[in-house]
C-alpha cells in the first residue's frame, strides 16, 4: 500500500511540475518573442556586421564599444527533455529556442545601446555564450545561458543607406 | 552560397549588404558514446565519437546560417565566425555567424 | 555598397516539432527501455541462480542471525514446528533456523543461508497450529525455488541498471525506478503461488489435511477489505506477499486437486501472555 502511494506521490509531484514549467515556460517564450520581433523590426535599419574593417566609403565621426547581454534560465520542462536527450542523443530542440531567444536579445541589446549613444552603425560583432551554472551538491545544474554580444558602434557624417 | 572568413569574397565585389546571419544546433551524445569515451579516458587517444558529434553539429549549423541568409536574398556570407560553447552536461551548441552579403 | 535592413525568414534556428511530442516519444523509449533491461538482467539472474550449490551459499550466508539470539520464548516452539513441516522435505539443502523478530507488523521472511524470520506481530494474529504451518512451508518453498538469492541478484541488476541512469537526473533515475519495480511485479507473483504449493504439499505431509491452512491469508484479506486501520497494519506484509483472494482460492483448488482433505482436526497455537 505505502509503496503505492509512494510510487504516485513520486511520479504525479513531478508530472504536475513539469505540467506547470511547460506551459508557464512556453507563455513566456511566446511573449519573448513578440518582444523580440517588434524590437527587430524597429531597429532593423541600424546594421549590426561581423565586418573587421570599416568600409572605405564610411567617414567616422566618433566610435566607442557597445554591447548587450542577457541571461535566459532554464525551466524545469526544458531541462528534463535535455536529459532525456542526452542518453538517446540528437539535437536538443528545447534548449535551441532557449538560445535563439538569448541570441536575438542580445543582439537587439547591442543595438539599442548603439542607438542610445547616438551610434549608425555596429561593426565587428561578436557573440559570446557562457553557461551559468548554481552550485549543487553533485554536478553544477545549469540555471541558465548568457549571451554576450559587443562591437565597436560608429557614428557617420553620412547615413549608411 | 559562397561562405568566406575574410572580409569579402576574393576577386568580387560586395554590391549590397545585410545584417548578421547564424546558425546554431544544440547537439548532445548519446549514452553509447559516454561509454566509448569513459574508457578511452583511461587508455587516451582520440575520441572519435566526439569529433563526429561536433563535425555534424558544425554542418548543421552551417547549413542553417545558410537558410537565413538564403532567405534575405543574399548569395554570400563574409567574416564567418564559429563559437562551441557547452549548454549542459552532455550537450554542446555550436553556432555559426557571418555577415549575409549580395556580390556581383 | 549599400545596406538592406530587411529580417530573415523566423524559425530557422528552432526545431519546428513540438515540445510535448518529443516528451512523449522520449519518455515512452525511457520506460520501455528500462524495462526491457532490467527484464533481461531478471532472465540472466534466474538462469544462473540454480547453479550456486546449496552448500556454499550456507557457508557465505550462515553467519546471518546465528540462533538464539532472540530472547523470546517462542523462538524455540517455532523451531520445533519448523523442524517438523522440514522433516518433511527429503532433500533439503541445509538446516533451518526460525527466529521471531520483535515488530508489531505481521510479516515472515526468508533470508539466505536459511533463516526463517517471523515477526512477533504475525504470531499475535495466528489462530491454529496449521496457519503457522503454511506460512513456514511457504517460506521452505522460497527456498527450494532459491527465491532468496534471486531477490539479491535481482536488486543487484536493478541498481546497476539505475545507476548508469542516475547521471543524467533525477527524475530519470526516479522514471527509471518506477519502470523497475513494473517489471519485477511479474516475477513475484509467480513465485508466490509456487511457494504456496509447495508449503500446502508440506502441511498435508505433516497433519494429514489442510483444514485451516488457508485461514491465515483469508482473513488477512477481509480485514484488508472490512477493517481498513487494520489492514493498513499489514502494509508491510502486503509489500512483500502480493495478496490477493486469489490466493484462498488457488490454495483450495491445489487441495481439490490432489484429493487433499480440507476438514481436520485444527492444532491449537499456545499464544503467549503479553508481557
Amino acid at each position: 500500500m505505502e509503496s503505492a502511494i509512494d510510487a504516485v506521490v513520486n511520479i504525479a509531484v513531478p508530472l504536475v511540475l513539469l505540467a506547470v514549467a511547460f506551459f508557464t515556460g512556453r507563455r513566456i517564450e511566446r511573449r519573448h518573442y513578440q518582444s523580440i520581433r517588434a524590437r527587430e523590426n524597429e531597429l532593423r535599419m541600424l546594421p549590426a556586421v561581423t565586418f573587421r574593417q570599416i568600409p572605405s566609403a564610411w567617414v567616422v565621426d566618433s566610435f566607442g564599444v557597445v554591447s548587450g547581454s542577457v541571461v535566459i534560465s532554464i525551466d524545469y520542462f526544458k531541462r528534463f527533455l535535455a536529459g532525456l536527450r542526452t542518453l538517446v542523443g540528437g539535437r536538443v530542440a528545447s534548449y535551441e529556442s532557449l538560445l535563439d531567444r538569448a541570441r536575438r536579445e542580445a543582439i537587439l541589446r547591442c543595438k539599442e545601446e548603439a542607438h542610445a549613444r547616438g551610434y549608425q552603425a555596429v561593426v565587428n560583432l561578436r557573440l559570446e555564450t557562457t553557461r551559468v551554472t548554481r552550485a549543487s551538491k553533485n554536478n553544477r545544474a545549469t540555471a541558465g545561458v548568457e549571451v554576450l554580444a559587443f562591437g565597436t558602434g560608429l557614428e557617420l557624417r553620412r547615413d549608411p543607406r | 552560397m559562397l561562405l568566406s572568413t575574410t572580409e569579402g569574397i576574393p576577386g568580387r565585389t560586395i554590391k549590397r549588404f545585410f545584417g548578421v546571419v547564424s546558425g546554431s544546433t544544440v547537439r548532445s551524445k548519446h549514452i553509447g558514446r559516454d561509454i566509448m569515451a569513459g574508457i578511452k579516458n583511461i587508455f587516451g587517444g582520440e575520441l572519435t565519437g566526439y569529433t563526429e558529434l561536433l563535425q555534424e553539429s558544425r554542418e548543421d549549423a552551417l547549413a542553417r546560417m545558410i537558410q537565413e541568409a538564403e532567405s534575405l536574398g543574399a548569395n554570400a556570407v563574409v567574416n564567418l565566425r564559429f563559437a562551441t560553447s557547452s549548454i549542459t552536461q552532455g550537450a554542446a551548441e555550436l553556432f555559426a555567424y557571418g555577415t549575409a552579403v549580395q556580390v556581383e | 555598397m549599400e545596406f538592406d535592413g530587411r529580417l530573415p525568414r523566423e524559425g530557422i534556428n528552432t526545431s519546428p516539432e513540438h515540445p510535448l511530442r518529443e516528451f512523449a516519444l522520449l519518455v515512452a523509449g525511457l520506460l520501455g527501455a528500462v524495462a526491457a533491461c532490467i527484464a533481461i538482467a531478471a532472465l540472466a539472474i534466474d538462469r544462473l541462480v540454480p547453479l550456486v550449490p546449496p552448500a556454499l551459499e550456507a557457508r557465505w550466508f550462515g553467519g546471518w542471525l546465528a540462533p538464539g539470539k532472540s530472547s523470546d520464548p517462542r523462538a524455540a516452539q517455532v523451531q520445533a514446528l519448523l523442524d517438523r513441516i522440514a522433516s518433511h522435505w527429503d532433500d533439503r539443502p541445509y538446516p533451518f533456523r526460525a527466529d521471531v523478530l520483535d515488530e508489531p507488523d505481521p510479516n515472515a521472511l526468508a533470508l539466505p543461508g536459511g533463516t526463517i524470520l517471523v515477526t512477533s506481530g504475525l504470531l499475535a494474529q495466528v489462530a491454529s497450529e496449521n496457519e503457522l504451518a503454511l506460512v513456514l512451508g511457504h517460506e521452505l518453498g522460497h527456498y527450494r525455488a532459491r527465491d532468496h538469492l534471486r531477490g539479491l541478484g535481482r536488486g543487484l541488476a536493478t541498481s546497476l541498471v539505475l545507476g548508469a541512469l542516475g547521471s543524467s537526473g533525477e527524475l530519470v533515475a526516479g522514471l527509471g525506478a518506477f519502470a523497475g519495480g513494473v517489471a519485477q511485479r511479474g516475477f513475484d507473483r509467480r513465485q508466490e503461488s509456487a511457494a504456496d504449493v509447495f508449503g500446502l504439499a508440506l502441511v498435508q505431509a505433516e497433519y494429514g489435511h489442510v483444514a485451516g491452512a488457508g485461514d491465515f491469508f483469508a482473513r488477512l484479506a477481509r480485514w484488508q477489505r472490512d477493517a481498513p486501520a487494520e489492514g493498513r497494519r499489514l502494509a508491510g506484509y502486503f509489500d512483500t506477499h502480493p495478496l490477493s483472494e486469489d490466493r484462498v482460492t488457488a490454495l483450495a483448488a491445489e487441495a481439490a486437486a490432489h484429493g487433499w482433505p480440507t476438514e481436520g482436526r485444527l492444532t491449537p497455537w499456545p499464544t503467549p501472555a503479553p508481557e
